[in-house]
């Protein structure tokens, strides 16, 4: 049997002579055997350290109010989250259903990760300017990294504070974030025509077709029904 | 100083060749990649006699996420949300780091707004990524009461950071030229209440595992680390300065504004496990110094500097900058070759210096001892693979 | 042959259905030697209900252990503990135990199969063989040895065999090094275990369990021992605690350093049966260390302060003893409880340091003083007679 205690290796190399690092600051390190201590002190002090843990742990016992689990599915109710939890992305719709997305693309060239995808109408036959088709934002990579909507120049993306964003699919995490295809919200009301401008908001669904890259149909997972509601 | 070179299997090849006396016979054990005490997917080759640990050789690459390599790929604001996910539990300050040596390196002057909530976000980050190590030290030990406690007070600690991040882990809220978000009207009040809440809870945390004699004599003489050894193998953070040796990057190469705070360095004596555990809670209660010092007198101004949308470009050349996180010195390394993405990004992890000392710091001793000091070495695994 | 059989059950049967209804004054024990004495099968059926009882207790024992164990250590840690199945998660133990059934019981490659499977029955066997000595009140005890301290430092020492048995045949090295650690530790902790229990065979005279209880009519062991019996007490808690595997003792499992120690390989019904073996351990060396220093089911008397007294009385006879004990135990069992939801665990030179140079000393010298004091008669309470 080996009977070897740890001793340091300070033999390999020349002592280093630290210098200016040397502190003054050094940590009171409190110990009961390691100082010069008598044993009746030791015992004291061995005691008194085990009965004030004891009784530490005894002071949470018997307080049911300190306890500190939150039951989740049951207090769903009352559960709030911090405003600027970044939970899931949302285009910000104004209350006539309209969005402020110009489809520049700045945040899609920005995301580190690809996650979203803009498609545009290039000229829209009632503004003349480019209008957001598809705003596709693709939770299964999101990182949350927040830049999306930091770099937007409308200030039309944010982030909620939804997290129960479980799926079985991961195909149901790719999101369509605009409810209607069409121009910003600014650009219709300069339509003077109210019909024509009703006209160029084509609803979307909330979510359009399968991840672009793993594909629609995978083997033994059956082909997903777009049409079902994808509510969480 | 000799540098030996063999691959393991040379090792265990070498090992059950020989030396087979007749009383006792050498194994090797892995421990990791799925061990509780790994903290994640490191694996240890033990070679033991008995419960001796006569070598330990750490094997890498189970959590490699290849980071360095995404970075040159993508422009220096993307290239921090990655840092996140390298040593998560102090995210804001990798993320500093990176904004740290990208706004060095363009010449971005930020306002000393910005630098006064890195730093103390900076401290809250260290004040948790203790709280965490505390409990799972508890945990390592056997007493796992102490990690609830630390997870629920790091909790109270979360909150007070998510409320102005948005995120808990993965925080991404620094970046080159400013902050991801101004702090939150609630915040000065919310960390002053938590600062309040904390401090007798760190009476508790002693009465629970600093005064007990079993934690002590588990720790105290175990581990050593001599400060010429630290210094060797590169330790930094509170495993160096638990051998004694005060170097913190904090006060001796001061950034954001640690310059205006008055704290002190802890240092411990002689260099076991029992030092670098008393550093680490020891320095719990100077980062809420810190923190209460810098609390009250943030500057007015923005929190973003730059405009986001424009590119950031580095002029050509090697640019190094680096910073104390809550488990040493992380450096960052760039290349750039004037573009507005890395040619080479490279990082200097604390913990991938720190977990080698483990050998020289264990070798003869007990597999129970391993287990201590590895926690008091605090290591947190995607750092090292990154 | 078979008539003969028959025979002897029906007589056996209306042996024991008139005992057990027509007489209850009489003990189980009384009943026992009857029963064995009637003949064969007589013994036979009896050991069958014995154990089919003591089988059932074990298994009710782990559950409601398991359940309290988790409950006090959410509380102790600022948590709930099981909330979800049944009002206060009153099944979660059931609901566990019909998880385990349905496990796969997975054997290692290379390991020794029939050891493997024979561990956790002979840890379980162990604890059921201990279990049968408690007097859980006065009658109610499955077997009352004149040896019976003897039987419980013979019978507490098999648990170690099981462990030793299942880190071996696991093929495992970490399992192996558990076991390792458990057999050191058990084999040395009983020493202590079995000096502690002594103090109190020397206090009371005798080696039968029942006589032990009996004799503390006038006052238990832990007040009139002159503090001979509480050292003798402290002892015991703590050997105990190691005998038991719990923190800070725990080293043999010790999940932190060794992934779960011996029975890191087993899984499914083979785990439960160390898991039940375990807490229902717990529960008889809590049951030991009452019927030991504080009086068994005897209700808590205060010297001679009649009123008291017959206040702690109050209870009717049928429900006493059975309150008393139970209380006795439950408060030993959250002592246990309390400590291993808050110490950290010790290393394994230490935690043979303890044993040789602190415990062990200790337990002779209480021994001895123990000795004196029978000798001078300097008990508190001198007993009526």
């Amino acid at each position: 049997m080996t009977t070897t205690t740890p001793v340091p290796t300070e033999t390999e190399c020349p002592p280093i002579d630290f210098g200016e690092l040397k502190s003054e600051c050094v940590a009171p390190r409190p110990s009961i055997m390691g100082q010069k201590r008598g044993l009746r002190s030791i015992l004291w002090l061995s005691f008194k350290g085990i009965v004030r843990g004891l009784l530490t742990t005894l002071s949470y016992f018997r307080r049911p109010s300190t306890v500190v689990t939150q039951q989740y599915p049951e207090n769903r109710e009352t559960l709030e989250m911090f405003e600027r939890y970044r939970g899931r992305l949302s285009l910000i719709h104004n209350e006539e259903g309209e969005h402020g997305c110009t489809a520049c693309q700045i945040c899609e060239r920005l995301c580190p990760n690809a996650s979203i995808i803009i498609t545009k109408d290039k000229k829209n036959e009632a503004t003349g300017k480019p209008a957001l088709d598809q705003f596709i934002w693709r939770q299964d990579t999101c990182t949350f990294c927040n830049i999306c909507v930091l770099v937007c120049p409308f200030d039309t993306l944010e982030m909620t504070g939804d997290f129960e964003s479980s799926v079985y699919d991961r195909r149901l995490l790719v999101f369509n974030l605009n409810e209607y295809a069409g121009p910003t919200a600014g650009q219709l009301d300069k339509l003077e025509d109210d019909e024509l401008a009703k006209a160029q908001m084509k609803p979307m669904k909330k979510y359009q077709g399968p991840v672009p890259m793993c594909g629609g149909e995978m083997d033994g997972i059956p082909k997903l029904d777009v049409e079902k509601p994808t509510d969480v | 100083m000799t540098v030996e070179v063999s691959s393991l299997k040379e090792l265990v090849e070498q090992a059950s060749g020989d030396d087979r006396s007749p009383d006792t016979q050498e194994y090797f054990v892995n421990m990791g990649p799925q061990h509780p005490s790994t903290h994640g997917v490191l694996r240890l080759v033990l070679k033991l006699d008995g419960e001796r640990v006569l070598r330990c050789i750490p094997v890498l690459g189970y959590i490699h996420r290849s980071i360095e390599k995404i970075s040159e790929h993508m422009n220096y604001m993307n290239c921090v949300h990655l840092t996140d996910r390298m040593d998560y539990l102090s995210s804001i300050m990798n993320n500093w780091a990176v904004s740290k040596a990208v706004e060095e390196a363009a010449g971005i002057e930020v306002n000393s707004r910005i630098q006064t909530i890195r730093t103390i976000f900076a401290e809250l980050e260290r004040i948790q990524s203790h709280q965490l190590w505390w409990g799972v030290l508890g945990m390592d030990l056997g007493a796992f009461t102490p990690f609830l406690y630390g997870i629920r007070d790091r909790e109270v600690l979360n909150d007070v950071m998510e409320e102005t991040v948005g995120a808990r882990l993965t925080m991404n809220y620094v970046l080159p030229g400013g902050l991801m978000a101004d702090i939150h009207p609630n915040f000065v009040h919310r960390v002053k209440e938590f600062i309040k809440y904390f401090r007798p809870k760190l009476d508790e945390y002693d009465d629970l595992l600093t005064n007990n004699v079993i934690i002590q004599e588990r720790l105290r003489n175990v581990g050593i680390l001599s400060p010429q050894t630290a210094v060797q193998y590169g330790a930094t953070g509170p495993v160096l300065r638990g051998s004694g040796v005060a170097f913190d990057l904090r006060k001796d190469h001061p950034y954001g504004v640690y310059d205006q705070a008055d704290f002190e360095v802890p240092v411990g004596t002689i260099g076991d496990s029992w030092d670098r555990y008393w550093v680490r809670v020891e320095e719990m209660r100077q980062s809420m110094n810190i923190v209460e010092q810098l609390l009250d007198n943030i500057p007015p101004g923005d929190f973003l500097v730059k405009k986001l949308n424009s590119k950031i470009k580095i002029p050509e050349g090697r640019y190094y900058s680096q910073l104390e996180t809550a488990r040493g010195i992380l450096g960052v390394f760039i290349v750039s070759d004037k573009k507005d993405e890395p040619y080479r990004m490279h990082y200097r992890s604390p913990n991938f210096n720190n977990l080698w000392c483990l050998e020289p710091m264990i070798k003869g001793d007990y597999i129970a001892s391993l287990i201590g000091a590895m926690s008091s070495l605090d290591l947190v695994i995607p750092d090292i693979d990154r | 042959m078979a008539d003969a059989l028959l025979n002897q059950l029906s007589l056996t049967l209306s042996v024991h259905t008139s005992d057990v209804f027509v007489a209850p004054a009489m003990s189980l024990a009384d009943r026992a030697s009857r029963a064995l004495e009637s003949g064969v099968w007589g013994a036979v059926l009896y050991i069958v209900i014995g154990l089919v009882a003591v089988l059932t207790a074990v298994s009710v024992l782990g559950l409601v252990m398991s359940y309290i164990e988790r409950k006090v250590a959410g509380h102790f840690q600022c948590r709930l503990g099981p909330m979800r199945v049944g009002p206060h998660g009153v099944l979660q133990s059931l609901a566990d135990g019909i998880k385990l059934l349905f496990k796969e019981g997975i054997e290692p490659g290379h390991g020794d199969k029939v050891i493997f499977i024979g561990a956790p029955i002979f840890s379980i066997t162990a604890t059921i063989l201990l279990l049968a000595i408690v007097p859980l009140a006065p009658g109610i005890q499955v077997v009352d040895m004149n040896v019976g301290v003897v039987y419980i430092a013979a019978v507490s020492g098999l648990g170690v065999m099981g462990i030793l048995m299942g880190g071996w045949s696991s093929n495992n090295k970490w399992s192996l090094l558990g076991a390792m650690r458990a057999g050191a530790q058990m084999i040395s902790y009983e020493v202590s275990l079995t000096i502690a229990l002594l103090v109190v065979v020397l206090f009371s005279g005798t080696l039968k369990v029942s006589e032990i209880i009996e004799s503390q009519q006038q006052g238990w062991w832990i007040w009139r021992g002159h503090g001979v019996a509480i050292v003798a007490f402290c002892l015991y808690v703590i050997a105990s605690t190691a005998e038991l595997n719990r923190t800070p003792f725990d080293l043999p499992e010790g999940e932190s350093e060794l992934t779960g120690g011996y029975h890191t390989e087993y899984s499914g019904l083979r785990f439960s049966f160390f898991f039940l073996a375990e807490f229902a351990n717990l529960f008889v060396f809590s049951a030991l260390a009452v019927t030991f220093f504080f009086g068994g089911w005897l209700p808590f008397h205060v010297g001679n302060y009649e009123g008291f007294n017959s206040v702690m009385d109050l209870l009717p006879p049928v429900i006493s003893p059975m309150f008393w004990f139970g209380s006795k135990c439950a408060t030993l069992i959250f002592i246990l409880m309390w400590f291993r939801w808050t110490f950290p665990r010790l290393r394994m030179d230490q935690l043979m340091r303890l044993e040789w140079k602190v415990l062990l000393p200790i337990g002779f010298a209480n021994l001895i003083l123990a000795a004196t004091v029978v000798l001078t008669g300097l008990y508190f309470f001198p007993s009526a007679t």
